[in-house]
């Protein structure tokens, strides 16, 4: 009986006690993954998804409810962008301290001044979000302001590294700012260049560049573009138009087809960090992306 | 959203008098609604899909967070029947949101995790109907009043384990005296990734009910005759005199087993452009009635039944799916009770079917769907075409695996 005792308070303890190890990280895209290893190094960092994925279409598989079950924190892009998926893997995972109202859940787009946000949306609009446009990936302005409320978030979850994710936390908003300023210089020649895009992907990074998309290959937000609306397109006067801009896990068909008939270079950008060779981190991702469209000169 | 503003109308008003002027209102229940309209050329066997224009499971969802620790859902289904709408009550429970140790409790009236298609809404399932195996063995989908405890374990893989027990009266052969506790049944899963292209799972089921087998007593003539009623119901290829007319399954015994595979493919793991997703299932219905019957002549000891099926999408506005699906039961001829020994005999049945069909989806919302159906069955062949759409709007949940 006694023996049964030592062991039942031990495994008491053993359940109760703060974990000793650093945090578990479940991020909702890669982007934020990697966001999350510079802000903790010590942290075990899993990505749900991929840059090859459409992050609106992930499937709340086994692996990924396995996963969330062991986080610590979940980071995701929010304003409806996991909505297919994410709810789905919080009820399975029965890890409250992710789901909704717990305090391991963490959106960015709260840390995000949010374009294109709506009082009013209907389905007949596309797959159009209230809470604005949620691929903030590219809100190149806001990562100050997503890296303070994440080191925060650290340090409110996990107190006894605090101090490290100060540090961490401040070494890459400067890192950061550093960056910004090269990147708008370096992009001075894009500002004012007029894009016809698929999807609202880049709308943070060509809203910070100062460049415009003018159209969409898909007609409506979330629907396949259709050989009617691309014909409309290509009726565009392209001696306007800088590029055709799509995504690493965007189909190519639509944007090649536009391309034939307009003959506007096209230029594919990672979706998120993964998305090619050189885009191995978050800043990485944005030096890649300006230097692909500044390459395309014509 | 004009239902939602309805609701919230109607929140407002409940709670106006107590609440006045609180400031923000807290947002009212999500809602949903799915439309299933079709028109077929013939009926299924085991079916309660008629021929001809029908609604199918036209469902009105509300959902939303009772507080911190519970969420409520309650779904309600309209279908046509005969010229008349039945209206069911197909969910309403409560489930847990903060239990410790992966433990989730929820209590009400719930699908069963029976399976892989059971606790999945028929709006997501890829054809107008669910195999025969599943329309005769659950009823196509098996929800009743009880508890349902579940976990998931702690174990470097998904692992998940969870018990039912159920009120069990819709799967009832006819008992005088019923088990209160009809139903108990209980599912175990694993599932993982290989690579970024594949997602697989596997369930292993088991339901138990008290109540299943074909009792020998006193009554037990009244009800075999019943039971005779119902199989030869397809014989004169009218299921119409479905009788009292239950949803529930067409033949019962103490112990049904089931084994479920899921394979899912999309290129890199992107569902938005192309996928190919694959499930089969394995029934085995054991312990069928009482040992006087038996003995009976043609008596098997057991029914089974699978199915598999391919659903691809080639592109996200179309997607083509094939199944095949087999069901080895029995009828009886005459079988009843006299005395204190059983008469008549039993014949070995086989359904078969094979289906095909092609879907258009118009958005992640709404789909129109053409189905071709053959059915092999009591020495007929059927071809059974079918139209259907099925569309959502309001609140739209995310779907399981």
């Amino acid at each position: 009986m006694l023996f049964n005792l030592t062991r039942l308070t031990g495994w008491l303890l053993a359940l109760f006690s703060l974990p000793a190890h650093a945090l578990t990280i479940f991020a909702c895209q890669p982007d934020w993954a990697s966001l999350a290893k510079v802000h903790a190094p010590e942290a075990e960092v899993f990505s749900a998804t991929t840059a090859f994925q459409d992050p609106h279409f992930i499937q709340a598989r086994p692996s990924l409810i396995n996963k969330m079950r062991q986080a610590d924190l979940v980071i995701c892009s929010g304003a409806e962008l996991e909505v297919g998926w994410l709810p789905e893997l919080q009820r399975q995972s029965r890890n409250a301290k992710v789901s909704p109202g717990g305090e391991g859940l963490f959106f960015t787009t709260d840390y995000v001044a949010v374009l294109d946000k709506h009082d009013h949306v209907d389905r007949s609009m596309g797959d159009v979000h209230a809470g604005g446009n949620p691929h903030v990936q590219f809100a190149v302005a806001d990562m100050i302001n997503i890296s303070q409320a994440l080191s925060d978030k650290l340090q409110q979850l996990d107190p006894k590294r605090a101090a490290q994710y100060l540090q961490a936390g401040e070494a890459f908003r400067q890192r950061w700012a550093a960056k910004m300023l090269i990147w708008k210089n370096r992009a001075l020649s894009l500002k004012g260049k007029k894009v016809v895009g698929y999807h609202a992907t880049y709308r943070y990074l060509f809203a910070w560049l100062g460049m415009t998309q003018v159209a969409d290959l898909e007609p409506k937000p979330g629907v396949s573009p259709t050989t009617a609306h691309l014909t409309q397109l290509a009726k565009l006067d392209p001696s306007n138009i800088y590029a055709i801009v799509y995504a690493s896990h965007q189909n190519s068909q639509a944007a090649k087809w536009l391309a034939e008939r307009t003959l506007l270079p096209t230029i594919v950008l990672p979706q998120s960090v993964g998305g090619n060779e050189q885009s191995h981190d978050l800043i990485a991702l944005i030096d890649n992306s300006i230097n692909l469209l500044l390459a395309s000169s014509r | 959203m004009k239902v939602k503003w309805l609701i919230n109308a109607v929140v407002m008003g409940c709670s106006g008098s107590v609440f006045a002027n609180t400031g923000p209102i807290i947002s009212g229940p999500d809602v949903s609604v799915v439309l299933d309209g079709f028109y077929q050329d013939g009926q299924r066997a085991f079916s309660n899909r008629d021929e001809g224009f029908g609604l199918g499971h036209t469902e009105l969802g509300l959902t939303g967070s009772v507080d911190d620790k519970f969420r409520g859902v309650l779904t309600g289904i309209f279908e046509s029947h005969h010229g008349s709408t039945e209206i069911e009550l197909e969910e309403a429970f409560i489930e847990t949101l903060a239990l410790p140790a992966g433990l989730k409790i929820k209590a009400g009236r719930f699908l069963s995790e029976f399976g892989y298609l059971n606790s999945k809404h028929t709006h997501e399932d890829a054809f107008t109907e669910r195999p025969g195996v599943y329309r005769a063995l659950l009823g196509s989908h098996y929800f009743d009043d009880g508890i349902q405890v579940s976990a998931l374990l702690p174990t470097e893989f998904y692992l998940a384990v969870s018990a039912e027990a159920f009120s069990g009266k819709k799967m009832d052969a006819g008992f005088d005296d019923p088990a209160t506790v009809g139903v108990v049944a209980g599912k175990i899963e694993t599932g993982s990734d290989i690579g970024d292209s594949n997602s697989w799972m596997l369930g292993l089921s088991v339901l138990r009910n008290g109540n299943g087998h074909m009792q020998f007593g006193e009554h037990a003539h009244d009800h075999s005759e019943h039971e005779h009623e119902h199989e030869h119901g397809g014989h004169d290829h009218s299921s119409h005199d479905h009788g009292e007319h239950n949803h529930g399954p067409a033949y019962t015994g103490r112990m049904l087993y089931g084994a479920d595979l899921t394979w899912k493919w999309a290129p890199q793991g992107n569902y938005k452009y192309q996928n190919l997703r694959f499930t089969a299932e394995y029934l085995y219905l054991d312990d069928l009635y009482d040992e006087r019957f038996s003995s009976l002549d043609g008596a098997p000891s057991s029914l089974s039944g699978f199915y598999g099926a391919f659903v691809y999408q080639f592109n996200p506005n179309w997607s083509v799916s094939s199944r095949y699906s087999q069901f080895d039961h029995m009828s009886n001829h005459d079988v009843h009770g006299h005395g204190d020994h059983a008469h008549g005999h039993f014949l070995d049945e086989q359904l078969k079917e094979i289906d095909f069909a092609i879907a258009w989806h118009s958005s992640h919302f709404g789909v129109v769907r053409a189905q071709v159906s053959q059915q092999d069955y009591l020495d007929k062949r059927d071809n059974i075409v079918s139209l259907q759409y099925i569309m959502t709007f309001g609140a739209h949940g995310a779907h399981a695996f």
